[in-house]
């Protein structure tokens, strides 16, 4: 380290084979001094150029157009705050809130308890083969689109000759109008998203409970815990990072639904399912209140920048 | 001598009562209980597996009738394959398949390259800056991509590129890969690659005869992530693509029920179509499948 400047200049000139077994050593010590301290470089631009264009300047661009009145032809104007003080006198949109909330509500505790008692099944009974085609057959809803979900599930929920209508009618009940009454649409579609989350947030749990050590289950077996009682104090403590992080994805990923409610209700009915995407989606491409959408956009952003944050703090105060 | 003796026979009289302890843990409820519990809970699993698998059946069955009343029951004698068959002679889904594989594969390819370039310089090669870039690059995946839909679109119609392959590839690359594959990359040894240069290897000949083949399995993670969120993508074609002979086949699907509401038998065969291209990579590659979407979930 002492070497300084004098070791550093020279190096590039140093070609002959007594140097080379010092010259790795000198280039760890002073990696910025070296000739080829920019070797590095081209290899990011690629991936630098299509993230400003896709990432970056959009980000910008966005904010931007939140202060401005923008349709799709002509140029932005500038409104300052105007979109964002409308946004607050915004019944519909105050709606589309209230309906993600609930969503969120209804899908995010749902899909991360079975989840956790799924696999925590699978991790203490079932490590054979036949735990393996479980978990596999439960992942492949996950793996379907959203679009091919809300079709299928669609069908089968529909009022006139949805699947589970004719099966109710043959047994001489009455038809439910699953996705046409207000209140149970946004249960049915939260419902659905449990469906297709499962697989996904069992594998992330059971790829951590292979990682608890044996010695606490044994330990808490010796205190007289039974199944349950070293779930409680063993598994679930013990994977408060994974629920860290499954909580904080399903709430995230709740917050951007759109494929689901586009495919199955189209906001409806009556605006009962109308969630905030559906709104960016509608004022931006529909209604070609641009300015307005990016207003939303950002309200979105910050929300889920504040979800993010809030669930990090409370996960972590629960450790103290 | 004595208090030797003493220590080992408290010792193993402590490790047989452990072992009698432990077997008591394991049947708190006696004899019996282990084996009615176990079935129990393969039964509940076989439910749930069962639940998991229903619909995408009744999909299949829906889609092999010439019906526009749903049964839940196959009757063979209904079975034929006229949806598929309107599908693609009638609704375009052989174009849409053309565009979905061909925009999965150039998303796939250039995703990896892009982001192993990327996290090559910023694991071996970083220069000035490339700390403060690369915190850059991880603050970029915080961004949902419904908030910067807007502005995407106005660029990509700005430079002339809505309805083509670009526009619906290039919104797919993220700094994600770059994350992913760095932390990969700093196993490998600077030694190895210093040996390499001085062996007269261009930066170019080291990271594409040594670096990039040891960096397989997580190129082959993040293929599989960007095969399935490529292929699965919905919102941006929704809004990027006007051209019908340009649609992917999620978009395709989710026109076919816009249109024909009520004629089940040929949205479900789309939606066949659409599920069964990640269905069968899923059987090739589970494993590979499962770690490269879990691993997305870093992504946050």
């Amino acid at each position: 380290m002492r070497t300084g400047a004098g070791a550093g200049a020279s190096e590039p000139v140093v070609k002959d084979d007594a140097a080379f077994a010092v010259r790795p050593r000198q280039r760890r010590r002073r990696p910025g001094k070296r000739a080829g301290q920019y070797v590095g470089v081209p290899f990011v631009l690629p991936s630098l150029v299509i993230l400003m264009v896709v990432v970056i300047i959009p980000i910008v661009m966005s904010l931007y157009f939140s202060m401005t009145q923008y349709s799709v032809l002509g140029s932005p104007t500038w409104v300052g705050t105007d979109n964002y003080t409308k946004l607050l006198n915004d019944d519909a949109f105050a709606a589309a809130l209230g309906n993600t909330v609930v969503y969120t509500l209804i899908s995010v505790p749902l899909q991360t308890v079975i989840a956790l008692l799924l696999a925590d099944v699978l991790a203490r009974r079932f490590r054979n083969r036949f735990g393996a085609i479980v978990r596999s057959t439960l992942f492949i809803p996950v793996m379907s689109s959203l679009v091919v979900v809300g079709v299928v599930w669609r069908t089968i929920l529909g009022t006139n000759d949805g699947a589970v209508n004719v099966f109710l009618e043959a047994f001489g009940l009455e038809r439910v109008n699953f996705l046409g009454d207000p209140t149970l649409a946004i249960w049915v579609v939260g419902l659905v998203t449990v469906w297709k989350n499962i697989g996904y947030f069992l594998v992330i749990y059971y790829a951590g409970m292979m990682d608890v050590p044996a010695e606490l289950y044994e330990a808490s077996g010796l205190d007289g815990a039974g199944r349950f009682g070293q779930l409680w104090h063993v598994t679930i403590p013990s994977l408060r990072p994974v629920t860290l992080l499954v909580v904080i994805l399903g709430t995230i990923w709740s917050f951007q639904v759109f494929d689901l409610v586009y495919v199955m209700t189209g906001g409806g009915p009556g605006g009962a399912t109308t969630t905030i995407v559906m709104m960016i989606f509608r004022a931006g491409f529909q209604n070609f209140q641009m300015g307005y959408a990016s207003a939303m956009a950002a309200v979105l952003f910050a929300l889920i920048l504040i979800i993010a944050v809030v669930q990090r703090k409370v996960l972590k105060s629960n450790e103290d | 001598m004595k208090t030797d003796i003493v220590e080992v026979t408290t010792r193993s009289s402590v490790v047989v009562d452990k072992a009698a302890l432990r077997r008591e843990s394991r049947r708190p409820q006696g004899r019996g209980w282990p084996r009615l519990a176990d079935s129990i809970a393969a039964t509940v699993l076989i439910v749930f597996c069962l639940m998991a698998l229903l619909p995408f059946a009744f999909m299949v069955v829906t889609s092999l009738q010439r019906t526009n009343v749903i049964t839940i029951f196959l009757d063979p004698a209904k079975l034929e394959l006229s949806n598929y068959v309107r599908l693609f002679t009638e609704n375009g889904f052989g174009a849409a398949l053309v565009t979905s594989i061909g925009v999965v594969v150039l998303a796939c390819v250039v995703n990896a390259i892009v982001c192993s370039f990327a996290a090559y310089a910023f694991a071996k090669r970083p220069f000035p800056g490339s700390e403060a870039l690369f915190w850059l690059y991880v603050a970029t995946m915080m961004v949902p991509a419904q908030v910067t839909l807007i502005p995407l679109f106005t660029i990509m119609r700005d430079l002339g590129l809505l309805n083509t392959w670009v526009s619906l590839f290039l919104p797919v690359i993220n700094a994600f890969g770059v994350f992913l594959i760095r932390q990969f990359m700093s196993s490998i040894p600077d030694e190895m690659l210093e040996a390499a240069r001085i062996d007269g290897a261009s930066e170019m000949q080291l990271f594409f005869r040594i670096v990039l083949p040891s960096m397989k399995p997580v190129i082959v993670a993040l293929t599989i992530f960007t095969f399935l969120t490529t292929w699965n993508d919905f919102l941006w074609p929704l809004v990027s693509i006007t051209n019908d002979r340009m649609q992917t086949v999620t978009l395709a699907v989710a026109k076919l029920q816009g249109r024909l509401l009520t004629d089940y038998g040929i949205i479900m065969a789309g939606a066949t179509v659409s599920f069964l291209v990640p269905l069968i990579v899923y059987f090739v590659l589970q494993k590979q499948f499962v770690e490269g979407v879990t691993s997305s979930s870093v992504k946050g």
